[in-house]
């Protein structure tokens, strides 16, 4: 099992390598180059925009400027190989051990593999903590729809395969067509109509938190508040929750419960679901041990293939209901043009999803036994 | 009878008591296969499937407006209705404008969605197609090929598929994007090609095995000849239904990222960039303007769902309906 | 899941207390999309008790769903037991029962070994789980105590160090090793009636012979009945001692396995084992059953066979004809040549069979027969 793990680890290093090119090609390949945003901008002098260069490192040969993002050159070594790349001395740190090494074992501090993602052209701060803040809204909302996204598409998928052809499997065959036809940025501004809209107005529509009740989310008085009032913080939240939740979970839930009833159905037409029942099983013990048990394993790697349109999702989602987390920061970055938080999102959803990926193998090799290791 | 039996145990619809049926004939207890060729009896089965046919219909339907639409009821960006007399609220449909009107600008909602179906449908389909070329090339070559250059291209579609491709999709539109049609087409075919490429790669190791295959190399027929003639049309049907999965994913992808003022630029009008100020007239209660353009784009996306899982069925040469 | 059977009409009453088994006119359609096929059709069979029987027949002939009617394991809908069928299982009437009282008889007092012993086994759990799991629902004891039982049965089939096998999962056996697995859980409760679908069919024929070889063995040292069904006739040979032959979902003959086997009276079981190549039959032409197995949408109106049958005359095109008694003590043939009727053409027809057993050329006869029969 521990070769399995450290196999399975070591095929994502090549994938997580091509992450980082394609990220910083991203950059590169930014119309007018990096600094282009300042061009239009009056208020920037030309000596502001040599001085960005120098401090981004931008005035160097493209594979050192990337290898010092990365973190594995030190960028205190200007010495290059055919006038473009990095030499061999520049790839060890000043403690003598190689660059790429965490800090506290003597690496450098610099790059993204040291969480140095730089800082945003829009507001000066640091990309890591700006990530940061956002990241625990995301996790919120992410973290919910998948709990609901996964329960919900269980029972509908199980009972319309054990309840074949009834009222309830036709139901749910007509929700999952038109429910995977819905854009989900259509279905939240629909949302918002009905729920938020003069008509009804019963759920809030936008933030995360009532801006009359409570300080903005993520600050140090939100947090005095939170813990002053914590049921009050909760259900406030919980009733900002509803309208997203149920609007990133539809079409996951439309997509997942077709596949599950798939593949509930095909485990319960195999022979050893015959066996058991001759075995004179009673028909929840075959259906929920034996059939689900096998059922479950390919919807196990399904579920692990679609995290990163749960990113996707959130992304949507946040921008329709101003969630103030990833994907908010996601669209206001690239409105703005701001490299370096979009260069620091994609870097770590990508990351993110290659992990996911990872555990839904082992967890894939844990649970069947015919899977060698 | 065991076999019929299995599909009978689990199999109300037992094809293979049909097929039974089929082959012992009515008459004579004789053996009697119609033979038709693969398209004609393709045609056969799509027919029977009900979704499908009125999926089509639907799709066709869509295309003659996107054709013939924007010609009756030409959309100019630079004339405002009334500009003299603007309603904050819109309208509500009427008999004059049965889709309503917008808020702001008093555009009428049905002209709007009649020329956006051009541009959607021109994106939806025209990406696709760039992204099954792209996708057929880089899985044969991956799948025939084989070896280190099979490894570099498939760990290429791995680190593409890792990324949030919604996410990349809109941070190049804006770079790269302009707001020109072509572009965004452009933007959406480069990353659509993946799953293609993983299909048809696939599909050649797996074909590539067989055995007529193996007796096409044995009797000194080349390479390419091989692709083309035994390979790809075998791959043809699993691609025709992925493709129909991209039309339908791209429509909503490029409705999404214009509805952010990220795609197509509003002067050519698309079932997402119609809805760019739709929200901030929620208190309004502006229903009709987001409502059918969404509607347009749900008819689409299910239509070419119920395309594809017709041409599942029917270009699947193991059912025989 | 939908195991809910129609509560059918008045039954008849218990058969002797010797008798196991007692299959009564037992009907079982199929409805499906163009129609309703009779997979079986008014089959009528008895085992007494520690005996044993075969069941042999084509693809089709309806003997696979005989025994899963017998073991109420079909879907209905699609299928349908036709009321008036009657199964008698150790005095009580089984296909009218509530499907828990069902339940407790299956696995328990009648267990089934399936062709397909890989699929037939399910793969993520481990063999002695899949073995103690019956123990303990039937037996009423702890998961430690059916543990051990499942260790015994396996050592009984022959499993070489089941301490250890018993923890393993079925993909890591041979084809031949996942078969005893399946007798074992058979096995597992002590049934009364073991039921064998193909149990060989599935494995390479060195394999066969060992399987059938430990199926009979422990048939006699446990005294259950056994039903072997099979397509082999030299399965049927070498384990039973009774067997009924199905053709199109009838019984078509049966009879001791020396009568069957060595003086058939059917047509069809003539055919059958004229086809068997045999070194008598060296050099002459391989024999085949002329035609196909009839669509069950469209089976002929009196004898199933009479379209393949050489010896067919008028009659067996217009009176479906029953199982008659026929020279040979207890053996019955679906066959208008035993009755008074067909007496004329009965000496000649097994005349005839006599012939293309000694000299192998039936087939060219058939084929004459065949053609003289169109012209007619």
């Amino acid at each position: 099992m521990t070769k399995y793990v450290i196999r399975r680890v070591a095929q994502s290093i090549p994938v997580l390598f091509g992450i980082t090119i394609v990220v910083y090609a991203i950059l590169l390949a930014a119309p007018g180059g990096p600094t282009a945003k300042f061009a239009n901008n009056p208020r920037v002098t030309l000596e502001d925009r040599e001085q960005f260069k120098k401090a981004w490192g931008l005035d160097q040969p493209i594979p050192v400027q990337y290898c010092r993002w990365l973190g594995a050159c030190n960028p205190d070594v200007d010495d290059k190989i055919l006038g473009i790349f990095p030499t061999p001395g520049a790839f060890i740190s000043s403690h003598g051990v190689p660059q790429f090494l965490p800090s506290a074992l003597g690496g450098g501090t610099n790059g993204v593999v040291h969480g140095d993602f730089g800082v945003s052209i829009d507001s000066g701060e640091p990309v890591a903590g700006r990530i940061t803040r956002a990241a625990l809204p995301t996790l919120i909302l992410a973290g919910i729809a998948f709990v609901v996204w996964i329960a919900v598409a269980l029972v509908i998928g199980v009972y319309a395969a054990v309840r074949r052809y009834s009222a309830f499997d036709q139901a749910a065959t007509v929700f999952a067509y038109v429910g995977y036809a819905m854009p989900t940025f259509w279905l939240g501004i629909m949302l918002i109509f009905i729920f938020s809209g003069p008509g009804l107005n019963i759920l809030p529509a936008s933030g995360m938190t009532t801006t009359r009740l409570s300080p903005p989310f993520g600050s140090d008085a939100y947090w005095t508040y939170f813990g002053a009032r914590p049921i009050e913080a909760i259900i406030d939240i919980g009733r900002h929750l509803i309208l997203p939740v149920f609007t990133l979970v539809v079409v996951n839930i439309a997509g997942d419960s077709r596949f599950i009833r798939a593949s509930m159905l095909e485990a319960l037409s195999q022979d050893y679901v015959r066996t058991a029942k001759a075995k004179g099983l009673p028909g929840r013990v075959v259906t929920f041990k034996h059939a689900l048990r096998n059922a479950l394993l390919p919807v196990l790697t399904n579920i692990g293939l679609e995290i990163p349109f749960l990113f996707t999702g959130a992304i949507v989602t946040e921008t329709i209901f101003s969630w103030p987390g990833i994907g908010k920061l996601t669209i206001d970055a690239t409105r703005q043009f701001d490299y370096p938080i979009l260069m620091g999102v994609l870097l770590v959803t990508s990351i993110v999803v290659v992990f996911a990926n990872l555990i839904a193998d082992i967890t894939y090799a844990l649970v069947d036994p015919r899977i060698k290791y | 009878m065991t076999e019929q039996l299995r599909a009978a145990t689990t199999e109300p619809a037992s094809q293979e008591v049909e097929r039974r049926a089929d082959e012992a004939g009515p008459v004579d207890y004789e053996v009697q296969l119609e033979s038709l060729n693969q398209w004609q009896l393709a045609w056969r089965k799509f027919r029977k499937h009900h979704l499908a046919l009125i999926g089509l219909g639907i799709l066709l339907v869509f295309v003659v407006v996107a054709i013939v639409g924007p010609i009756v009821s030409p959309f100019v960006f630079n004339e405002i209705p009334k500009p003299d007399k603007l309603v904050g609220a819109g309208r509500p449909p009427s008999l004059a404008h049965p889709f309503g009107e917008t808020g702001g600008l008093q555009r009428d909602v049905l002209q709007l969605v009649i020329n956006g179906a051009r541009t959607s449908l021109l994106i939806g389909f025209s990406s696709m197609a760039i992204g099954v070329i792209i996708g057929t090339i880089v899985g044969s070559i991956s799948g025939y090929v084989g070896g280190f250059v099979d490894n570099v291209l498939m760990r290429i579609v791995d680190v593409m598929l890792s990324l949030p491709l919604l996410f990349v999709i809109l941070v190049a539109s804006q770079f790269f994007g302009n707001g020109n049609v072509i572009l965004i087409i452009i933007i959406f075919g480069v990353f659509s090609w993946m799953g293609i490429a993983r299909l048809v790669r696939s599909l050649f190791l797996s074909i590539r095995e067989r055995e007529f295959v193996e007796a096409a190399k044995a009797v000194g027929v080349r390479d390419r000849r091989i692709i083309f003639r035994h390979i790809l049309p075998n791959a043809f049907s699993p691609i025709v239904v992925s493709a129909s999965l991209i039309v339908a994913g791209n429509i909503i992808g490029e409705a999404f990222v214009s509805f952010l003022g990220f795609g197509v630029n509003p002067i050519y009008p698309t079932w997402g960039n119609i809805l760019s100020n739709a929200l901030t007239f929620i208190p309004q209660g502006n229903w009709w303007w987001p409502l059918f353009p969404g509607l347009a784009i749900i008819m689409t996306v299910l239509a070419v769902n119920f395309i594809g899982d017709g041409l599942r069925d029917a270009l699947d040469p193991r059912s025989r309906a | 899941m939908t195991e809910v059977i129609d509560t059918p009409g008045q039954r008849g009453a218990p058969p002797a207390r010797d008798v196991l088994l007692d299959v009564r006119n037992m009907r079982t359609y199929f409805h499906v999309l163009d129609g309703v096929v009779p997979a079986v059709d008014g089959v009528s069979f008895s085992l007494g008790r520690g005996k044993t029987l075969g069941i042999v027949g084509e693809s089709g002939s309806g003997k696979s769903v005989t025994a899963l009617t017998v073991m109420r394991l079909l879907d209905i809908p699609p299928a349908e037991i036709v009321p008036g069928s009657e199964v008698w299982f150790d005095g009580q009437e089984i296909l009218s029962m509530p499907i828990d009282s069902m339940r407790k008889i299956r696995g328990n007092d009648m267990a089934m070994i399936f062709q397909e012993p890989l699929t037939s086994l399910n793969p993520v759990f481990t063999i002695g789980d899949q073995i103690a799991e019956q123990v303990v629902l039937h037996k009423k004891v702890k998961y430690k105590v059916a543990w051990d039982r499942a260790i015994e049965a396996l050592t009984m089939v022959g499993i070489p160090s089941p301490e250890r096998r018993v923890k393993q999962y079925p993909h890591e056996m041979s084809g031949g090793m996942r078969q005893r697995v399946m007798i074992a859980m058979a096995l597992s409760c002590e049934p009364k009636l073991l039921i064998a679908d193909e149990p060989t069919t599935a494995l390479d024929v060195t394999i066969q012979a060992q399987i059938l070889e430990l199926l009979k063995s422990i048939q006699q040292r446990t005294g259950s009945a056994l039903m072997l069904i099979t397509h082999d006739l030299g399965v049927v040979a070498e384990v039973v001692d009774h067997v009924a032959v199905m053709y199109a979902g009838q019984i078509v003959e049966e009879g001791t396995v020396e009568q069957v086997l060595v003086s058939p009276r059917a047509p069809y079981t003539m055919g059958l084992i004229e086809s068997i190549p045999t070194v008598e039959k060296r050099g002459g032409r391989l024999q085949v059953i002329k035609g196909v197995v009839p669509s069950p949408f469209n089976l002929p109106p009196a004898c199933r066979f009479e379209p393949r049958c050489p010896y067919a005359w008028d009659l067996c095109r217009q009176v479906p004809p029953e199982l008659y008694a026929t020279d040979h003590a207890g053996q019955r043939a679906r066959c208008h040549l035993h009755t008074p009727a067909g007496e004329p053409r009965r000496g000649p027809a097994l005349e005839a069979h006599e012939e293309a057993m000694r000299v192998g050329r039936g087939g060219r006869r058939n084929a004459m027969t065949m053609d003289e029969r169109r012209q007619a």
